[in-house]
């Protein structure tokens, strides 16, 4: 792996983050899971649960049907007060780059509420594993490991 | 204090009609939180301090709370497992900072005072002086006097609880035979396995998550995943019970015909969703590993709320931080007997709840909606007559605030208000 | 196995610790009545001087936790040690102590 094609995979995962990013900030639930494969792994999982081995997430979605249920259980029966959420994403970085590609990246997202500033909803980090299908990269799993010791109040929106 | 503060204090007088109305100034005011503190969680009663497949081995230590102090959970060498305030004896420093480790004894980082696994003091720096012939401490200090401050222990079927009083009641007995037959339904006899932990902060009085959690009334409303899935419904059959002691559980008999089913009951119900299916069924499909249909939930008081739902076992930690903040921390489990597809099982129910819960992620959110607005109001008053205005008994049905009567009768009694 | 001269006797002071390094060892040397014992200077529990302990009936005591050790055998006595410490034959020959390491 050359130093050119490291450059180049960072820079389109770099694309990739802030297009899947920019989807969920402006609420393109579908858009959202159109970035995964069929038989993605997603999950938003403590930091306590993740040192420890634990397998238990906040959000588990085995296959991109749950991922799909997710969307459409936040559209239809979820109860939440509207809020704008903005996804930071720093610190792309390619670990391994063969069939499958495994990437790690810092989020940190803000969060926006009626009568009060935004905040910071969590920090954490993407431990990714991409693959390429007919050319464009899709995320196989994705573990989105949040340094939050505690939530604040709910997760409502995918990280 | 303040002349509002007082004002607050003299009118602190609850309404005429009973546990039928909750006064609002019990979610803010900050006096009331320390009784609170010091009647429930550092009185006599039995709090939860986790688990102990949380320490595989011995002499490991875990983190933890009681109440709003810091205490250690530990196992000594023989296994044998302890409850000890997390504060050393000399300063105040919290002994062990990781959140759990494994450790040959405590030793404070401040002056390495080191105390055994069961907090009896071991060791002192200098405590002969130095450099000779300098004095150390004083000839009479006595070594055995200064230990962590231990708390009573209990292991219940690999739950851990303490309590700050030694005069405690009986585990068994604090929680009553009812509470322990719903408790060994799911632990007694397993070896339990670790799965892992969420946790929330909600910007809401701990009474407020208790009365929410004990309010079947709003699950049938407010959370319409449940009701569209037939999991949690108005016309379904329930056991809504009160227990003495401050301590509650609720069952409903799972009926996935249902799904299928409307009613007279289900036309009120508006946030029902027709049409709305899941891709993926798994999610509300459980096995029946008990083989009796239930979905349970049930409190011991003041700190755990143990949840069954289909196959998610979780146990929810309720810990004030504060008269307005109050910390949620879920820990969810299952057997070393699961195979694959059960542990699998276990964790893709875990979407149903936890902070992003399918059934539980509304609650944070109108708790912190509900504190905004009564922090205001502190003159108030909070309405609780649904199934009847005295009626702190049994119900059959989940259109019932029977619990938070009951709990309000409980709670005025051993507040003195 | 070579015996060693590391002290004075007359320099040791009676009843307490003194830290000699010998072939890159930390060794303390306790002189009680006629004898002179030596052991492992660095206690078996945590990162001490045993030389800096509380000597008392043929023991000393860790200044850092207490941990008591036996002068003549090595053997830990209380906790918080478990394990033994290190002792070396010590003899005294012409006003010389030497130990065999």
């Amino acid at each position: 792996m050359t130093k050119q094609t490291i450059s180049s995979l960072r820079t389109e995962l770099r694309d990739l983050y802030d297009d899947y990013c920019a989807a969920l900030d402006e609420g393109r639930l579908d858009d959202w899971s159109g970035y995964f494969t069929d038989d993605a792994l997603y999950t938003v999982m403590s930091r306590e649960s993740f040192v420890n081995g634990l397998s238990h997430a906040t959000m588990y979605c085995e296959g991109l049907a749950m991922i799909r249920d997710r969307t459409n259980a936040i559209r239809e029966t979820s109860v939440f007060e509207p809020r704008t959420i903005r996804h930071f994403v720093s610190g792309v970085r390619v670990l391994k780059d063969d069939d499958l590609i495994e990437a790690r990246a810092n989020f940190l997202l803000s969060e926006a509420l009626y009568n009060s500033e935004p905040q910071i909803l969590m920090v954490g980090e993407y431990l990714d594993v991409l693959r390429r299908e007919d050319g464009v990269l899709k995320i196989k799993k994705r573990q989105a490991v949040y340094d939050n010791f505690r939530i604040r109040t709910a997760l409502v929106m995918p990280v | 204090m303040s002349e509002a503060q007082e004002s607050m204090t003299t009118e602190r007088k609850w309404p005429e009609l009973g546990p039928c109305r909750v006064p609002a100034w019990v979610y803010t005011d900050p006096e009331l939180f320390e009784r609170e503190l010091e009647k429930f969680h550092y009185g006599k009663c039995w709090n939860y301090v986790g688990l102990e497949c949380e320490l595989p081995k011995p002499n490991m230590y875990r983190r933890n709370f009681v109440g709003g102090r810091p205490v250690l959970m530990t196992r000594d060498a023989e296994g044998e497992i302890h409850v000890v305030e997390n504060r050393c004896a000399h300063r105040g420093s919290p002994v062990c900072w990781a959140q759990q480790g494994e450790v040959k004894d405590l030793t404070c980082p401040y002056h390495q005072w080191t105390f055994d696994m069961a907090g009896n003091l071991q060791g002192i720096p200098f405590m002969r002086g130095a450099p000779r012939p300098n004095p150390g401490m004083p000839k009479d200090f006595d070594k055995t006097k200064h230990g962590l401050t231990k708390l009573k222990t209990h292991v219940h079927e690999g739950t851990v609880w303490a309590s700050y009083d030694h005069d405690a009641p009986d585990f068994n007995d604090y929680v009553g035979p009812d509470i322990i037959r719903f408790l060994d339904r799911i632990l007694a006899g397993r070896e339990l396995r670790l799965l892992g932990y969420s946790r929330q902060l909600i910007p809401c009085n701990w009474k407020l998550y208790f009365e929410n959690s004990r309010d079947p009334y709003h699950a049938t409303l407010l959370h319409s995943f449940f009701t569209t899935f037939g999991i949690y419904r108005a016309d379904a059959r329930f056991n809504v019970t009160p227990q003495p002691g401050g301590h509650e559980y609720i069952q409903s008999f799972l009926d996935p015909s249902l799904r299928e089913t409307r009613s007279d009951v289900t036309a009120e119900m508006k946030t029902l969703k027709e049409g709305f299916t899941l891709e993926d069924m798994s999610v509300v499909t459980p096995y029946d590993e008990f083989e009796d249909g239930i979905i349970s939930s049930l409190q011991v008081f003041p700190s755990l709320f143990v949840q069954q739902h289909g196959n998610v076992l979780a146990l929810r930690h309720i810990l004030p931080k504060g008269p307005q903040s109050t910390e949620l921390a879920w820990t969810y489990f299952g057997y070393a007997t699961d195979d694959d597809e059960m542990k699998t099982r276990r964790l893709k129910q875990g979407n149903l709840v936890g902070p992003a819960g399918y059934v539980s992620m509304e609650d944070g959110e109108v708790l912190a909606q509900v504190q905004a607005v009564v922090s205001q109001n502190p003159a108030t008053q909070q309405i609780v007559e649904m199934g009847g205005r005295d009626n702190i008994g049994p119900a059959q049905t989940a259109i019932t605030e029977t619990l938070i009567r009951a709990f309000y009768d409980f709670y005025r009694r051993e507040m003195n208000l | 196995m070579t015996w060693t001269t590391v002290a004075k006797f007359d320099e040791l002071p009676e009843e307490e610790g003194v830290c000699v390094v010998a072939e890159g060892r930390k060794i303390a040397l306790f002189k009680i009545g006629d004898e002179v014992f030596a052991i492992d200077d660095t206690c078996s529990h945590a990162e001490a001087q045993l030389s800096q302990g509380f000597v008392e009936d043929c023991a000393v005591e860790c200044p850092l936790h207490q941990a008591c050790f036996d002068l003549r055998t090595g053997a830990a006595l209380s906790a918080p040690a478990t394990e033994p410490v290190n002792t070396y034959p010590a003899k005294v020959e012409a006003g010389a102590v030497l130990i065999e390491l």
